[in-house]
Order: structure tokens, then sequence, then C-alpha cells
């Protein structure tokens, strides 16, 4: 199809479809005047009934827990297509040890960028931690830490340089983290249906409201999400950055790999 | 005002669509992809706002404050890194598609064939699935 | 609050037309982490800082540097070529 017949059907689709936008945007309740009654509900109900204070948290992990269970096998199942798409066609047996592209020059990191990298690491680190540790009393949780402490094992690469990011960062513990994170949160489900409970129903000790230690079932699902994003994103990472680094083999005619 | 949210939704999702249909680069393709994403969490943000209310944690106000909706919060809160992941996906078959057919211009690229023609305008003497072609 | 919101709606709008504008690549690198930016500070202001940390992480971060490393993996692998 050429660029010009694309343009106008797409300006023919646009047309057909913005009466029906416009009624929607009509018909839809005026910005901020009222909540949905789900909402409402559950900001009532969920701090008397979990003893947590961040209700956002509280439908993530128990009371939609199991469309977080979906998300999460989402997440792993596009990451384990990324790593068998560049594995498959890069082979396996690399990834042990840091590639260094023929012919390219190395850049020696000025050591303001290193001294900023080893204090900022750290840093990151531990606020990854904070943020997935107060994940029923703050904003925080599984999703929003494991994704800071995986920028923050990028911190690694940029001061240390490739091959000492390869020697911190093994791809087995990045598999067995992301694989062990969706572990986790399975179980979290099955476990109760072995004392007779539902699937994924909260049965540990509630704990206070307000204190770290509050939600039960909670915590378990929110360390198995967050070892799960962390391991998952920086495995993205480093598959991306071994893209870059692979030495290009001449293929045989005919051989096509998957 | 109080169709903004929703207007500025909508645009985001044209001007997404628009950035998909003229894209030349299928990186810059994927970023209008995420333009479109980010059209439904300004949308789902907007449904769940109310005048006046705090956020949905009863850390430092007592529960029964107004609070806004948490239920969009939490659509949006796993919608945004899964949609992270795919992006990364997207990205690999980018560059998968740049190595089989030789250019990143979507105007370039042919439809692959059945019967083991590779995605490339000119012929080609490498063909899939072990089927040799007569030269 | 009331003056602050529409404005942020409006440069959400901005920037998520920048990203689509900006044609090469390596320069909608940056357009996308500022869109990311705009994001997260307009999710704040419409109180809820747990998808406001979420997007700052990932689209401030997390997708500019993918992108950053499949602009390096097509530059620097050129494609196979029939000798």
């Amino acid at each position: 199809m050429s660029p010009n017949a694309r343009i106008v059907l797409l300006a023919l689709a646009g047309l057909a479809l913005l009466p029906g936008a416009a009624a929607v945007i009509a018909g839809l309740p005026a910005f901020g005047s009222t909540i949905a009654q789900y909402g409402e509900r559950i900001n009532a109900v969920a701090p008397e009934a979990r003893h947590v204070a961040n209700m956002v948290s509280a439908i993530n992990f128990d009371l939609r827990g199991l469309d977080t269970l979906g998300e999460e096998f989402m997440l792993l199942a596009a990451i384990t297509g990324t790593v068998v798409l560049l594995r498959g066609r890069r082979g396996e047996g690399n990834t042990e040890r840091a590639m260094r592209r023929p012919g390219r020059a190395v850049i020696p990191r000025s050591e303001a960028v290193v001294l900023a990298c080893r204090i900022a690491g750290p840093l990151t680190a531990l606020f990854g931690l904070y943020v997935v540790l107060h994940a029923t009393v703050t904003p925080g949780g599984g999703f929003q830490g494991g994704v800071i402490l995986a920028s923050g094992t990028l911190l690694i690469y940029l001061g240390e340089g490739y091959a000492g990011w390869r020697d911190a960062i093994r791809s087995h513990w990045l598999d067995a983290l992301e694989g062990g994170g969706a572990l986790l949160f399975a179980l979290c489900g099955l476990a109760p249906m072995l004392t007779g409970a539902a699937f994924m129903q909260n049965i540990l000790p509630l704990g206070t409201f307000r204190d770290l230690f509050s939600g039960g079932l909670m915590l378990v699902e929110n360390l198995g999400v967050a070892l799960a994003v962390t391991g998952g994103f920086t495995q993205l990472f480093l598959e991306f950055m071994e893209e870059t680094r692979e030495a290009r083999e001449p293929e045989e005619p005919g051989e096509e790999s998957a | 005002m109080s169709v903004l949210p929703y207007a500025v939704a909508a645009w985001l999702f044209g001007i997404g669509l628009y950035g998909i249909a003229t894209s030349r680069n299928f990186i810059h393709l994927v970023g209008c992809l995420g333009v479109c994403q980010s059209a439904t969490y300004v949308l789902l943000l907007g449904l769940g706002y109310r005048w006046g209310s705090i956020a949905p944690i009863f850390y430092d106000h007592p529960p029964g404050t107004p609070a806004v909706d948490p239920v969009m919060q939490a659509l949006v809160l796993t919608d945004i890194v899964v949609g992270a992941t795919l992006t990364a996906l997207l990205l690999v078959l980018t560059i998968q598609a740049y190595k089989r057919g030789g250019s990143l211009d979507p105007e370039k690229l042919r439809p692959m064939r059945a019967g083991g023609q590779s995605g490339r305008d000119r012929g080609s003497n490498r063909v899939g699935d072990g089927e040799r072609k007569a030269s | 609050m009331t003056a602050i919101l529409p404005l942020l709606f409006l440069f959400a709008a901005i920037s998520g037309t920048a990203v689509v504008l900006v044609r090469d690549p390596a320069r909608q690198v940056f357009a996308i982490a500022v869109n990311g930016l705009v994001l997260a500070i307009l999710f704040d202001a419409l109180q809820a800082p747990d998808v406001a940390l979420s997007e700052l992480a990932v689209g401030t971060a997390a997708v500019p540097l993918l992108f950053l490393v499949a602009l390096m993996a097509v530059k620097t692998q050129p494609p196979e070529e029939d000798s």
C-alpha cells in the first residue's frame, strides 16, 4: 500500500470514528466529579479488612491478585520471548564471558563518572529495597522497586565498564531470580489451598495497621513480584548489551537459524 | 476543563496512530506505539480522579478521608511495567527484521512468503526450510 | 492544584506530539525520556504516587536505555549481505 493511500485511509477512519469518540467523551462523567463505586467500597473496607494503608497494593496483591498473576506471567513470557529470539540467533554458549568487538576503540572512563556511579549505585539499590519493602504502608511495591533495582545495576555498567558489569551480573542468577519470583507468586496462590482455603486467600496473620509487617500473604507476593521484575529487566538489559557485542561469524549458505 | 483529560487522551492516541502509519523507521514506530499506550494511562487516571481527594494511601490520613480511585491506579501500574517489557520484545523483533531484511524502513521490507523466499526485495539464493532454489 | 492540572495535561499532549514528530530515532530517545518525566509529574498531580514512581523509573530510565541499545545493535551490525 502506498504511503498516500495509507494516510487517506487513516484520515477516513478518523473521520468515521470522530463522532463516536465525541459522543463517548460527552457521555463520560465530568473530570473530577465522582469516582466509581468499586473504588469507593475498597477505600472504605480494605484498611479494616486487610490492615494495610496502601490501597493500590491491596488491590494488586490481594483483592485482584489473580490479575497480577496474569500480568506476572505476561512479563515472564515477553522476557522469555526476547531471550529466545536473541539467543537463538547468537548461540547459547557465549554468555559466560564478556565479548569485545574487534576494531572498536575502548574509551577510558573519566574518574568523576566512576566515582559518581560507585556512590550512586549502592544508594539506588538501597532505595529500591526500601520501596519494595514498604509496599503496604507507603507508595511502593514490587513493580516499582524492581525497576529501580534493575536500573541500579545499570550504574555498575556505567561505572565499571562492560567487562566489570558482566563479572558482577551472571546470566544464571538472573534466570533464577526471574523464574523464582514467578514461581513464588504461583505458590502463594497454591499454598493456601493446602490448608483448605481458596486460591490465594490471605491466610497469614494480618499484622498491625501502618506497620511494616501488615497484610499477610501480600508481603510474600510482593517479594515474588520484586524478584521477577528485577531479574527480568536486568536480563533484558544484558541480552540487549550482548547483542551489540557479538562478533560476526559468516553463516553457511542454506542454514537459517531459528 | 471537564473534558480536557479525555480530549488529551484521544489526541495522544490519534497522533500515535498517525506516527505509526507514516513512520519511515521501525524504531521510531515503536516509540509512537508508546505514545498510544500513554494515552490509555491518561484516560484511566483521568477517570479515577476527584477534586479535593488524597492519594489512596492512608498512612498520614485516617481511613475514611475521601481518596481517588485505587482501581485505576492498580490497572495503570502493572500496565506500565508490562508495556515496557513488550516494547523490548518489539525492539528485538525490529533488530531481527533488520538483520534479515537489511533495512529499517517499513516501505522497503516486503512480507515474508511461505515456501522459503526471505523478505528482501532482490532475489536471494539463500532460502529457508532447506529448500534449494534452482538458479 | 486547579491551575496546575490543565497545564500538565497540555504539557503531556505536547510532549507526546514531540515524540511522534521527531523522526530521527537517536533524537527521539530524548523526546521519550522527556515524555516519561512529564507523565510522571502529571500522574503525581493526579494523586497517584505509585504510578508516578513506576512511570519515572520505566519511562525515563529503562525504556530510553532499551532504545539506545537497540540503536547501537543496529548500527554496529550491518545486515547480512550476499557476497
